[in-house]
């Protein structure tokens, strides 16, 4: 098997997958979980269910409030007490509805069991409305609703599924369980995908350091025998799982300045919507679970974890579970060590794209007082989309948004290269984040 | 040899005039007929260019005062009445004064009131700093304390205090330009009426969270509970989302909801001291004076 990547820039920090021979554990359900409205990308849900109803697993508790949002199911059974803000992991409020949990009731219709439904139903509109109506988001970080990812329009012609298996960031394992535990579903959930583009290729990319991923979805796809989908084992390179650097590394394209993916005829989606397109398609079962791993460099091997929780269950429920906080964790991070948040508020809730809790120690996570530019150029050549950081840094201190235009500050990915190689320890990134912000904003403004 | 410097100063003089007729004579072929009252206005402007009008700079205000139909809609917050009436004078119009404005700081979220809960060592600007979570303590809604405002202002007026972590205006050197107010991420900056003798009365909180939720996070929190509201004669407080508001133009400065307010979030700036009663409660009235604000 040939390994590819993508063509520029890219950094290659030490993958600590610590967690990785950690099988799956089911998570007990708490007594109280929070169910956060902005669990995806694009407008907040509505809550549709009154304080004192008693709602069951998977009901739908909130209706999506635009075209770019999401349904939200009930991840317990039991009685709502209130519908109120609540602070989120970054400190701010969102609204939530607590849920008090009575027992493990589950609405009907939907299929518990754990045989293989291979069959895939023929019809593109019903599959595309289940989606929908199950609340799949794209699992891989950015929440988008994947039922308008895989819905591109009439004009748009679908030609690859890239199914994301790279996993690129540090620490996190969580994808990688669910390739090792649960490789049938995944292709089915693939197969599902690929068949509501129009049966174009699917290419299937895992990073090469994880060989037992690769050989169990290589052995699925051969067992289940769908036709046109295909394992690409990549080199191990963050941003490795970057939408565009995915479509770079398989199918040798470059999406354009301000483009999406679909202008070169690719849809990326993450393993972990690809299991959860299979579970709304075939179970009927709404986006409820994911998993998330605990793990962190200042946490002993015996104490790391990959769970299946129900989304709202608080982050300081499960930290409990999990032994607690360890005393040398100086900084909690949600997501990936590159580009996931810290972690201010532990009593704030799981949502549908929570992957970990990282407990970092001080060495790993300290930021060293930045010293000035010294024109090494190791941002730019670490840039995976070929900007030059230090330049867009000087810019975003100046606030030249016609400048920054001029150079593409709106193509940054976020992924963190820039800041992580720099030798004078610039803060490179969270001055371009800004200016990519506003410069977006008076892009649209334009519009 | 001689002749060499002579040739070359003669045509080279001679070159000069050609070309300086030339420039005369587009000059005047190609003249910009431009109000001369723009120029007369732009000399009366304080001329400090810093956008607080609205405009680019001082010249464009001057353009756009030009051509507009009355001042209304221009005024220049850093000139003032005395610079509006020498440009009414210019253009014959009327200007209708303006009571003169300066910024407050709405958050009195002290070190001491508002525990940090974290620490951020990110780079030090309260934008990056709200782009990332709601700051390093458990008030989502306050002064971050990076300074963003005190870089924006260009008067001078705004430092920041390293004891509370807040910025402090200094009311002489404000403008009220409004620059410290486009900066503040969180919105905590205000610009109110000055105030008769520069006495001003107004709520330096803006958390929106419930009373408990405010109070746990901050000392000296706005909590809405509502006593101000009560004891104003005047209608002037409004509580809304769990925050009381003062109404700087219906007012009178009676201070009776700086002693009713249980955490100590209205302030009262620039009133007289008065001689202490022999009452026991009066110094309580008195620790809320604060002429830094």
């Amino acid at each position: 098997m040939r390994k590819i990547t993508f063509g520029i820039g890219g950094v290659h920090p030490d993958d600590a997958k610590i967690s990785r021979g950690c099988a799956i554990e089911i998570l007990p359900l708490p007594e109280t979980v929070y169910v956060s409205m902005a669990q995806h990308l694009g407008a907040p849900a509505n809550p549709v269910v009154a304080v004192g109803d008693s709602v069951k697993v998977g009901q739908v508790i909130a209706e999506p409030a635009g075209f770019i949002s999401a349904f939200v199911h009930s991840p317990v059974s039991g009685t709502v007490k209130s519908i109120a803000p609540r602070k989120d992991m970054m400190g701010n409020n969102v609204m939530h509805v607590e849920i008090a949990v009575e027992g493990d009731e589950w609405a009907e219709g939907i299929d518990l069991s754990s045989t293989l439904v291979k069959e895939i139903p023929s019809d593109r509109a019903a599959i595309l409305d289940r989606i929908k109506a199950c609340g799949i988001v794209g699992l891989g970080g950015a929440t988008f609703p994947t039922h308008v990812k895989l819905n591109p329009g009439p004009d748009a012609h679908p030609e690859c599924l890239i199914v994301n298996g790279a996993e690129c960031e540090p620490y996190l394992t969580s994808d990688f369980r669910i390739m090792v535990e649960r490789p049938a579903e995944i292709v089915v959930g693939a197969a599902i995908m690929k068949k509501v583009l129009g049966d174009c290729r699917c290419v299937i990319g895992i990073e090469e350091n994880k060989p037992e991923a690769i050989s169990s979805i290589s052995k699925a796809v051969a067992e289940l025998g769908y036709e046109g989908i295909e394992v690409v084992k990549l080199k191990k390179k963050y941003p490795q799982g970057g939408e565009k650097q995915l479509i770079d590394a398989v199918m040798k394209r470059q999406v354009a300045s301000g483009g999406l993916p679909i202008s070169v005829g690719a849809v990326v989606q993450n393993v972990a919507t690809a299991l959860a397109v299979y579970e709304a398609v075939q179970k009927n079962k709404p986006l409820i679970s994911n998993v998330l791993t605990v793990t962190g460099d200042c946490l002993p091997a015996d104490r790391q974890h990959n769970y299946l929780y129900r989304i709202g269950i608080p982050l300081s429920y499960i930290a409990q579970y999990a032994g607690g906080v360890p005393k040398d964790a100086a900084k909690l991070v949600s997501g990936g060590p590159m580009m996931g948040r810290s972690i201010v508020n532990l009593d704030a809730t799981t949502v549908k794209g929570s992957s970990s809790i990282l407990y970092l120690s001080q060495k790993a996570t300290k930021r060293h007082a930045p010293e000035s530019c010294i024109r090494c150029g190791r941002c730019a050549d670490a840039c995976p989309m070929g900007l030059e950081p230090f330049h867009l840094y000087r810019l975003a201190k100046a606030g030249d948004m016609e400048q920054l235009e001029a150079n593409s500050v709106q193509d940054c990915i976020s992924c963190g290269c820039c800041q992580y190689s720099c030798p004078g320890f610039l803060p490179l990134l969270d001055n371009i984040n800004i200016a990519k912000g506003k410069v977006l904003g008076i892009i649209k403004a334009r519009k | 040899m001689t002749h060499t410097i002579v040739w070359t100063i003669l045509i080279l003089a001679g070159l000069g005039l050609l070309l300086s007729l030339a420039l005369f004579w587009i000059a005047r072929k190609f003249k910009v007929e431009e109000d001369p009252r723009i120029d007369e206005i732009e000399k009366v402007m304080p001329g400090a260019n810093c956008g607080g009008c609205g405009f680019a700079g001082c010249r464009a205000f001057a353009d756009a005062a030009v051509k507009a139909p009355n001042l209304d809609n221009n005024y220049c917050p850093v000139g003032g009445n005395d610079v509006m009436k020498k440009v009414a004078a210019i253009l014959g119009y009327e200007v209708k004064e303006k009571a003169p404005m300066v910024a407050v700081v709405r958050c009195n979220g002290t070190c001491e009131a508002r525990p940090r809960t974290s620490v951020y060592d990110g780079d030090s600007s309260c934008r990056i700093k709200a782009s990332l979570y709601s700051g390093d303590t458990a008030c989502p809604f306050g002064c971050l304390g990076c300074g963003d405002c005190a870089a924006a202002c260009q008067f001078g007026a705004l430092t920041m205090d390293p004891a509370t972590g807040l910025p402090v205006v200094d009311q002489e050197k404000c403008t009220a330009c409004g620059a410290c107010v486009k900066a503040c991420p969180k919105g905590v900056m205000e610009l109110r009426a000055k105030g008769p003798r520069n006495m001003r009365v107004y709520v330096s909180c803006i958390n929106k969270d419930k009373g408990a939720v405010a109070r746990k996070a901050c000392l000296s929190a706005c909590i809405g509970c509502g006593k101000c509201q009560k004891v104003c004669a005047q209608d002037a407080i409004t509580v809304e989302n769990n925050l009381a508001y003062i109404d700087f133009s219906k007012c009178k400065l009676c201070k009776k909801c700086v002693a009713e307010c249980p955490t100590g979030a209205i302030h009262a700036v620039n009133f007289p001291v008065l001689p202490p009663k022999k009452t026991a409660d009066a110094p309580a009235a008195e620790k809320k004076e604060d002429n830094n604000a």
